[in-house]
């Protein structure tokens, strides 16, 4: 399979698991679309289309494109950056912060409802206990 | 002055080296490309080992290249309009080329000898 291919298949998976929860009755009514679980979910959408190919499809840093990067890319489930801090790297990119600088600046491609959503959806992934939102 | 072989020997390498590698020089071509509208100007291109691919950034924002594959393997970043990015083809083989910023952009460089 090809590497683009695999997003692909990644992204449908993602959309019909949403899906087939919500025909399920999980969620008998449409979320409200300032809800966290609405952002939550959109922004599971943008996380496989432009970030899976470094921080993987687990947000553990393990892309496929991971290899490529001294340090690697970071593990965002166990991040202890906080959601200001985080929207900020996704924003500006690494560089400009100080990190990699192979992480994008991503304010010019993405609104900022969906830096906002992914840094929902990458919250909804934290292992951390301690981690402040 | 005295004459020493040693030393004419050493000259004479240096000269030899210095002539092969702007022959090799020469002889590699460099390649421009553009990255506009949010896609590679040419999906497929054909090179040869030693030869140069240059991106050129021409849309507003930013864009970035990179490649996994075993032919090479790299990631030039990411620049903004106007910027340029070189990346040096040093084996043969088949490089798929992609922009980490938009997904859907993708090109093929055919590496021969």
């Amino acid at each position: 399979m090809r590497p683009h291919d695999s997003r692909a298949l990644w992204i449908g998976v993602l959309v019909v698991a949403c899906l087939l929860s919500w025909a399920g009755g999980v969620h008998a009514e449409p979320l409200p679309r300032d809800s966290r679980e609405a952002a939550v979910f959109r922004g599971g959408l943008v996380f496989a289309n432009y970030c899976v190919t470094c921080h993987g499809i687990n947000a553990d840093g393990n892309g496929r494109a991971a290899r490529l990067y001294d340090p690697r890319p970071a593990n965002l489930r166990t991040t202890d950056k906080n959601d200001a801090y985080l929207g900020l790297i996704v924003k500006m990119g690494g560089q400009a912060l100080g990190r990699s600088p192979f992480m994008p600046p991503w304010g010019a491609e993405l609104t900022e409802e969906q830096m906002r959503d992914i840094v929902a959806y990458v919250r909804s992934l934290n292992l951390r206990a301690d981690a402040t939102p | 002055m005295q004459f020493h072989p040693q030393w004419a020997t050493v000259g004479a390498i240096i000269v030899a080296a210095i002539g092969l590698f702007t022959s090799l020089s020469a002889d590699a071509a460099e390649h421009v490309l553009a990255q506009k509208g949010k896609a590679f100007s040419v999906k497929k291109l054909q090179v040869k080992v030693g030869d140069t691919v240059k991106f050129v950034n021409e849309d507003p924002f930013a864009h970035n290249v990179f490649s996994l594959s075993d032919a090479k393997s790299f990631d030039l970043g990411s620049f903004g309009q106007g910027g340029s990015k070189t990346v040096t083809l040093d084996k043969p083989g088949t490089v798929e080329v992609e922009c980490a910023v938009h997904p859907d952009m993708r090109m093929v460089i055919e590496v021969g000898k």
